[in-house]
């Protein structure tokens, strides 16, 4: 006779065993009963996908477009990311033609740092935009950046950084997914197609009249309608020059170049990447010669104030 | 008549006296976490209810019959080896925890592939929390609750049987359906109001499931009044 810690023992082992036959006879039946297909294509799609999950196609996640693309037809070339590469990918799956897709990019509309902005006052509130933009007298301008970098937390790819109290984008590591966009709010930042690597922007967001625009900015624009006249790119809308990105393209006109010279306060400006003009012209330039790591930037600045 | 009595009190109790999420605290991450959309809420309460239906009958059922002391199939098992009151006194209870976590993990794997298969719209709101069902305390206090019921208790005619375990997972479930659908109802009004920055999101909802306990608590002892009133003993 063996002893009866033995037999427990033994019970255990076998209960637990008899449990995962019956349990696992079970589960192997249901599975094969309720299988869902799914369409191997979501699979490979997502596979192609970056999986940054950013929202910039629009969808919940990659998983989320992926279905959609397989499932409705949605177009191959939403994915702000992976761009046209990913679309030729995801079309190659689909057996789709892609058409062209222009990549995405934010712009800032105001060219406002530190020294140009009038009216600034002490604001020693919660240090964010979405704060600051609640009370009166942060800064005269209602319209500008305010450069508490609400952006720069919003945004994932390390693209966009308060440089001199100014939102500055950094285009070569942007991808597009337009978090800084609906973080701003003040809404100066907009997505805009760029057709080549460079695109011309009014760098102001200011609407007010002239005089108004003086008393609070060094920059702002004055809403004179000069570069209106001169080229039909431009067109005068609330005192403020806007470009009809529809009609923009990447080959500047004379008219549109003589436009940004005739501009008095310099605010038809080029953003995007640096061309190597532009490289070379800044190797020129005085630069510090050591860069010293903020080491600031990885920790929580949010203040609680009990 | 006293056995309709105990039932009508489980039922009573586990689905509001003495509710799960809301009196004991167990299963507080689906109430908090799927509370959004009372849709939701509902499906979420009706895929509990279900688990906790099935593992309650299974863990009473296995509790029954192996693993309490003198339990039929094992003393069965264990005569082979043993002298009749050794076999007797053999006892799995060491095994529950791991049994029901088994029975639980079992019962929702079938529940997601039933729900994936007929319902995808509630399987994809579900998300995460499908399988973390697996996880909820709710459905293995229950088991628990079962099995104190069952398991070394003094005068045997007492033990709970089939019936009452059944009533106390199904209401418990019902319990639990009904205290995170009022969550989701006033989730669903929160969204309107103009919430305080520090209190937004999961703080503002724990101060609401703790209102709402405190609520509950206006139950307490209703049970025994219920008992007196209907001559249960």
């Amino acid at each position: 006779m063996v002893s009866s810690a033995w037999v427990t023992i033994g019970l255990s082992a076998g209960v637990l065993l008899a449990m995962a036959m019956v349990l696992g006879y079970v589960l192997g039946w249901a599975d094969r009963k309720f299988r869902v297909e799914v369409d191997p294509r979501v699979v490979k799609v997502i596979d192609v996908l970056p999986g940054a999950n950013c929202g910039g196609c629009g969808y919940v996640g990659c998983g989320e477009y992926a279905e959609a693309v397989v499932l409705e037809h949605e177009a191959v070339n939403k994915c702000v990311v992976g761009g046209q590469r990913c679309a030729l990918d995801v079309a190659l799956i689909m057996g789709v033609e892609v058409g062209e897709t222009l990549p995405y990019r934010p712009i800032v509309h105001c060219g406002a740092h530190y020294e140009d902005r009038l009216g600034r006052h002490e604001y020693r509130g919660e240090p964010r935009c979405s704060a600051a933009n609640l009370v009166t007298g942060v800064q005269a301008c209602t319209y500008g950046c305010l450069g508490f970098g609400d952006c720069q937390q919003a945004c994932r790819f390390d693209a966009i950084h308060v440089v001199d109290g100014l939102a500055t984008v950094d285009y070569q590591s942007c991808v597009g997914c337009g978090a800084c966009a609906k973080a701003c709010p003040r809404n100066i930042i907009t997505i805009t197609p760029f057709k080549s690597e460079q695109v011309l922007a009014v760098a102001c967001s200011n609407k007010d009249k002239g005089r108004d625009v003086m008393a609070v900015c060094r920059v702002g624009c004055i809403g004179c309608g000069a570069c209106a006249r001169i080229s039909s790119l431009f067109r005068l809308e609330d005192n403020l020059s806007t470009i009809d990105y529809d009609a923009y393209t990447p080959e500047c006109s004379l008219e549109v170049m003589e436009a940004c010279k005739k501009c008095p306060r310099k605010r038809l400006v080029f953003v995007g990447i640096p061309t190597p003009e532009d490289r070379r012209k800044a190797r020129d330039l005085e630069a510090p010669d050591v860069v010293e790591p903020d080491f600031k930037t990885t920790v929580d600045d949010t203040e609680w104030r009990g | 008549m006293g056995y309709a009595v105990d039932i009508f009190l489980i039922a009573v109790s586990a689905a509001l006296i003495n509710n799960f999420v809301l009196y004991y605290f167990v299963g507080i991450c689906p109430f908090i976490g799927v509370s959004r959309r009372v849709e939701m809420a509902l499906g979420m309460g009706g895929a509990v209810t279900f688990v906790i239906s099935i593992a309650s009958f299974l863990s009473w059922t296995i509790t029954t019959l192996v693993l309490m002391p003198g339990a039929p199939l094992t003393r069965w098992a264990a005569g082979f080896f043993l002298p009749p009151e050794a076999a007797a006194a053999v006892d799995l209870t060491i095994l529950t925890y791991i049994v029901y976590i088994f029975v639980i993990a079992s019962s929702v794997q079938f529940v997601e592939m039933y729900v994936r298969r007929f319902y995808p719209p509630l399987y994809k709101s579900f998300g995460v929390f499908l399988p973390l069902i697996t996880t909820n305390c709710a459905i293995l206090f229950a088991c628990l609750v079962i099995m104190g019921h069952v398991v070394g208790v003094e005068n045997p005619a007492e033990a709970w049987d089939l019936g009452k375990a059944l009533t106390l997972g199904f209401f418990g479930g019902v319990g639990f359906t009904i205290a995170i659908v009022i969550m989701a109802g006033i989730r669903e009004e929160l969204e309107l109001c103009d919430v305080p920055e520090p209190f937004k999101g999961a703080a503002i909802t724990l101060i609401i499931g703790g209102i709402l306990a405190m609520a509950f608590m206006g139950f307490t002892g209703v049970d025994s009044g219920l008992r007196a009133a209907l001559g249960g003993g």
